[in-house]
């Protein structure tokens, strides 16, 4: 596999306030890259600086070999762009912002088979002002994408569309990697991030604190998961202990909590309980995510007003 | 090349979609002479010196469209585009502003043109206004008056800071410049002093230019209200290209 992007200690600052810095990493082509973080951790400058809408001020860029901030028109033929906060001219319809667009490439993708691809065929004489939030999401993916882009960068895709939508476009962004694009999306939806990307980035105030795929950063931080569930009878407190992983047990009544380490001990959990022959409701099962990631990286919470 | 018709294209079915241009941009001054024809008529008259009210006054007409474009139109529309971020996604295609400019000003400038043409058509045709001087030479210089004051919109949304501002200035200055110009009302019946400070209005000066031809005064009297109109036409095309900004 070859590098779409390369960044090495890319530096942006706002005044005194350090946006991006030192930020450093490589996305191979092919594969769809997470930057992750809370809002206003510095993601969007940074994709903006990857995507030469913003100069940094220091540190190197390379998008398909070629620095962006040099070679403008270079990136902006080979590479499609969705911007956060993003808009169309009033009064045009889907089908005009898209020819449009076609026309600013020497060689565009058929936007009529891309529309019919997002599900916006029937939409194409519309007014883009006249479409639901999750259409006109579609409509700026689908911008992104008029040029056959080799890497194409997403600014928080999916943020205020409805889960139904939200899948779709999920599925979308998988087609276009299976089909060899390579994807560099920023995200501040955990789950979006879980499902979706390859490997991500965390990143913290304008820095880099994980590096990986979504599996091998959770494992790293060696948290418990917790199994829980309610029985009918006595719950076997002690045999659970003995179980191989599990490190602690709560029991309330019939509810039991089981923590654990490790992916085996739900499995010797359910063995206990059916040497006892135990009946078991409402099982539950949680394992560590991206939030407890980034908790026990940064010692605060991915999002606002939640407290640790 | 492809690029700049798609932009045409679209530019125009846009304005043509919003009521309000259309309105200003079309179909204002072919209203307006209707509308002056059918209250003042196209009789002789002695305060035109033996001419009609239209005769006299339908081609400083022409200076109520260029300005209200100039100072509300042009810098209220690329304004909000720059709020809204529309212009900030064409800057992350290849585009090149200069491209996106020159359709937009194709576009109003014929829209602009074919309205004074009909207004002045309406005048002519249906009320007899006549000019004394060479047609010509008066549309020659209403689209010098168009393409002055769209720089003028161009420059004004290059450096104003967002559309509220725009629509702000735009309404504070269009009023006082119509009045001042000798369009709506005749610059006579106003004081000495408001007749002098209304000589530093370029739009003044482009009033005085078209009745001058219309009048049927050789070009060789008109070389002062030419001159503010370029260099007007030079400050503005030197401000709106260096400082004219996707976002």
């Amino acid at each position: 596999m070859s590098t779409a992007i390369r960044c090495e200690g890319v530096v942006k600052h706002y005044g005194p306030v350090r946006a991006v810095d030192g930020v450093s990493f490589e996305v191979q082509r092919g594969e769809i890259f997470g930057v992750i973080g809370p809002n206003g951790a510095g993601k969007t400058t940074l994709l903006e600086c990857l995507e030469g809408l913003r100069s940094r001020d220091g540190g190197v860029v390379e998008v398909l070999g070629v620095d962006p901030e040099r070679e403008v028109r270079e990136v902006r033929r080979r590479t499609g762009v969705q911007l956060q906060s993003s808009a169309l001219p009033s009064r045009i319809t889907v089908g005009e912002a898209l020819a449009l667009f076609a026309s600013f490439y020497e060689r565009p993708a058929d936007w009529r088979a891309l529309l019919t691809r997002l599900g916006l065929e029937e939409k194409r004489d519309t007014l883009v002002e006249k479409l639901s939030g999750g259409q006109r999401q579609r409509v700026f993916v689908a911008l992104a994408l008029v040029n056959d882009p080799e890497v194409v960068f997403l600014d928080e895709l999916t943020t205020g569309l409805d889960p139904q939508s939200r899948h779709a476009i999920w599925d979308l962004v998988r087609d276009l990697r299976d089909q060899g694009t390579t994807v560099l999306l920023t995200t501040h939806f955990m789950e979006e991030a879980e499902r979706l990307c390859d490997r991500v980035a965390i990143v913290d105030h304008g820095t880099v604190v994980a590096l990986g795929t979504v599996d091998d950063l959770v494992a790293s931080i060696d948290a418990e998961s917790r199994l829980t569930f309610s029985v009918d009878g006595r719950p076997p407190v002690e045999q659970l202990q003995a179980v191989t992983g599990v490190t602690r047990v709560e029991a309330t009544g019939d509810r039991v909590v089981v923590h654990g380490n490790g992916s085996r001990f739900p499995q010797g959990v359910l063995g206990v309980l059916a040497d006892q022959d135990l009946r078991m409701r409402d099982l539950r099962s949680d394992q560590p995510n991206l939030e407890d990631v980034f908790l026990t990286l940064t010692g605060h919470a991915m999002r606002e007003g939640v407290v640790s | 090349m492809n690029a700049f018709r798609q932009l045409v294209g679209i530019q125009a079915r846009r304005t043509m979609r919003e009521p309000a241009a259309v309105f200003f941009m079309l179909a204002f001054a072919p209203m307006f002479a209707v509308a002056m024809g059918l209250i003042f008529g196209n009789e002789p008259v002695a305060q035109f010196g033996g001419r009609g009210y239209l005769d006299a006054n339908l081609v400083s007409f022409t200076a109520i469209i260029v300005v209200i474009l100039g100072l509300i139109i042009v810098p209220v529309d690329i304004l909000s585009q720059r709020d809204s971020g529309a212009l900030r996604r064409f800057r992350a295609t290849p585009l090149r502003p200069g491209t996106y400019v020159a359709a937009d000003v194709l576009v109003r400038f014929v829209i602009s043109l074919t309205s004074i043409v009909v207004m002045l058509a309406i005048g002519i045709l249906a009320f007899g206004a006549r000019p004394e001087g060479n047609l010509g030479s008066v549309l020659l210089v209403a689209a010098l008056g168009v393409v002055v004051f769209l720089a003028v919109g161009y420059a004004l949304a290059a450096v104003l800071p967002s559309q509220g501002v725009g629509q702000a200035l735009g309404n504070i200055l269009v009023f006082p410049l119509i009045f001042l110009s000798g369009a709506a009302v005749p610059l006579d019946v106003l004081p000495d002093d408001v007749r002098r400070v209304a000589q530093v209005s370029p739009l003044t000066q482009l009033v005085e230019l078209l009745r001058g031809l219309w009048d049927g005064q050789p070009w060789s009297e008109q070389w002062v209200p030419v001159v503010v109109l370029l260099g007007l036409l030079a400050v503005a095309g030197v401000v709106a290209s260096r400082f004219f900004r996707w976002e």
